[in-house]
């Protein structure tokens, strides 16, 4: 991810963003590619949502470039709704019905690519087509606000929390609806979020934000492949297992609990390989759990390192 | 040109579907034409009690002609109409930026500057619009009650009614050219305020603090914009028409006034709009 391509539509170089004496991004690096989804993933105040703020300019960095679809972020208006944003409060005006609002969207675009009714139902929101957006739920404001971005064809939407408010259904209508577009009209995207079990469901390629750096970057699975494959033994005599673990340069020892449940990180090995190795060295094995290695592992791990 | 267009058409499809536009449209009307009505209750009133106290009087013929009331009419009515433009324009970019729909246009199609620059023609379109409206509730309400003519005293002409018309449009013109200044300042403390309410309260406090300071600033206060526009502590040349054309006065309006008010408002509007174009380039929305 953090190399130029051609595809590149999205690229940040040096971001750095102060509030006061507060540094909250510093030296951020990003590009998004098109046809990618990217996750922008963060502990709450990592700098997630001031990140996006920078990208679509609706605040000015302290240092770095930003551009989108080569406009830079202080002009993305000319990319005449190429890009879109959907912010994690819903930015709609609060005394227009739904319906108004799609229409005003319409006004917005110079080629309407759909009709207010279709995404209306396309979101699920036909019913409350004549609700002033104020009276809406926190979720059908977030799924009003998807739907207002709909209405022309951006080549890139960028969504700040796009889960939150939205129950399990939402949730599922949401993430259809991304992988549904990306796949279909190659609409790239941009979600900062923290539901981590929803944005590996969709996401091509993640960016962890963490003390206003990025800790890691890349397409998610160069990234969790990267990570060391984790195991759970249960074994008879941990004793004499222990002492030959720590003589295998392979294995890195963990933990080891009350029940004698050892756990192990495996460098150029796999489970299959440890098994046999274990067993013929006279190791019994009772129990042998692989831990899969996920984006919210290494997401966990990442964070919980201290601040560099 | 193509971004300023969709966002004046924006602004025009918010207040299409939205309240405050049609206030500012109705109420200065509606002032009018209830002071209307009450100035006439009280002037029946007061006609029948000299009526029946002796015969008719001087005051009582150029009280009933409905060129006063209709300056008085169009005084109270721009009034109404700057202090709302002051409150709209400053509640405005305000509740655009707190509520995050400007967030929408400025992504999609519309400059900072531009976005602005549409915010003000707006207005503007607005304060003229409801002044339309205004002139033509004052115009048929006061020649409702009442009847245009000339001033009149003892069967000779004091003062025709061609010269009352050229000085109330001249009363017109300088009430008016203020205008854009109020919706200046009321647009750059919506840009500069940290929210609507914030906004609209600092717009309307700092107005009516100048309204009230402004006698005791002597001739410094004719460097202010406030000055000459006709406001709850009257100054403006409209409020001196109103008692030349009941036949009250004969004092023409000053050539420094007269001078000061065309030169002020305009270049005060225009510094407002510059630094609202400065403080928007720069903050976050």
């Amino acid at each position: 991810m953090n190399s130029s391509s051609e595809e590149e539509i999205v690229s940040v170089r040096d971001l750095s963003k102060s509030y006061g004496p507060n540094e909250v991004l510093r030296n951020i690096n990003l590009s998004v590619n098109k046809d990618s989804v990217l996750g922008l993933i963060g502990l709450n105040g990592s700098g997630k949502t001031t990140t996006i703020e920078c990208m679509l300019g609706m605040q000015n960095p302290d240092k770095g470039q930003i551009s989108l679809l080569n406009k830079p972020a202080s002009s993305i208006h000319e990319t005449n709704g190429g890009v879109v944003g959907i912010f994690d409060t819903p930015s709609l005006h609060p005394n227009l019905t739904v319906r108004q609002s799609l229409e005003h969207a319409v006004l917005l675009c110079d080629k309407p690519t759909r009709k207010p009714n279709d995404v209306e139902n396309l979101l699920g929101v036909e019913k409350f087509s004549n609700y002033k957006i104020k009276h809406l739920s926190l979720g059908n404001k977030r799924r009003a606000s998807i739907a207002h971005a709909l209405i022309g064809s951006p080549k890139l939407i960028v969504l700040d929390e796009p889960f939150n408010g939205l129950d399990a259904g939402g949730v599922d209508d949401v993430l259809a609806l991304i992988k549904n577009l990306n796949r279909e009209e190659n609409t790239s995207f941009i979600l900062s979020s923290h539901q981590l079990p929803y944005l590996e469901t969709i996401c091509s390629h993640a960016a962890i934000l963490h003390n206003g750096q990025i800790s890691a970057s890349g397409a998610i699975e160069q990234l969790i492949s990267e990570e060391k494959l984790l195991v759970q033994l249960h074994i008879g005599n941990s004793t004499s297992a222990v002492q030959l673990i720590q003589s295998n340069p392979k294995l890195e020892l963990q933990s080891i609990d009350e029940d004698g449940c050892i756990q192990l990180a495996l460098t150029d090995m796999d489970s299959a390989d440890l098994n046999s190795w274990l067993v013929n060295n006279n190791v019994p094995v009772k129990e042998l759990i692989v831990r899969r290695s996920s984006l919210s592992k290494l997401f966990k791990k990442l964070t919980s390192e201290p601040d560099k | 040109m193509n971004g300023f267009m969709t966002a004046l058409r924006s602004e025009i499809f918010v207040a299409k579907h939205t309240f405050v536009s049609k206030l500012a449209l109705i109420f200065p009307a509606l002032i009018v034409l209830t002071q209307n009505f009450f100035s006439w209750v009280a002037d029946t009133g007061n006609s029948a009690r000299n009526n029946l106290i002796s015969g008719g009087s001087f005051d009582e013929v150029i009280a009933s002609n409905a060129y006063g009331y209709f300056v008085d009419s169009i005084n109270t009515g721009i009034t109404m109409l700057a202090l709302l433009m002051v409150c709209i324009a400053a509640h405005s970019f305000s509740y655009d930026r707190d509520s995050g729909f400007v967030r929408h246009i400025l992504i999609r199609k519309v400059g900072r500057t531009t976005l602005i620059l549409a915010k003000f023609v707006y207005l503007h379109l607005l304060a003229v619009t409801s002044l339309t409206v205004l002139l033509i509730t004052a115009y048929f309400s006061t020649g409702f009650f009442w009847e245009y003519g000339p001033v009149v005293e003892d069967g000779f002409e004091l003062i025709s009614e061609e010269e009352i018309i050229a000085e109330i449009f001249l009363g017109l013109r300088l009430a008016v050219i203020p205008l854009p200044a109020a919706i200046g300042f009321g647009l750059m403390t919506s840009s500069i305020a940290q929210t609507a309410t914030q906004a609209l309260m600092t717009a309307l406090g700092v107005t009516l603090a100048v309204d009230i300071f402004k006698p005791s600033l002597g001739a410094y206060a004719d460097y202010l914009y406030a000055r000459f526009l006709p406001s709850l502590v009257d100054t403006s040349y409209l409020s001196e028409v109103s008692r030349l054309v009941r036949g009250y006065s004969d004092v023409l309006v000053d050539d420094r006034i007269l001078q000061m008010n065309l030169l002020i408002p305009i270049p005060t509007a225009i510094i407002f709009l510059c630094i609202n174009l400065l403080i928007i380039k720069q903050r976050k929305l």
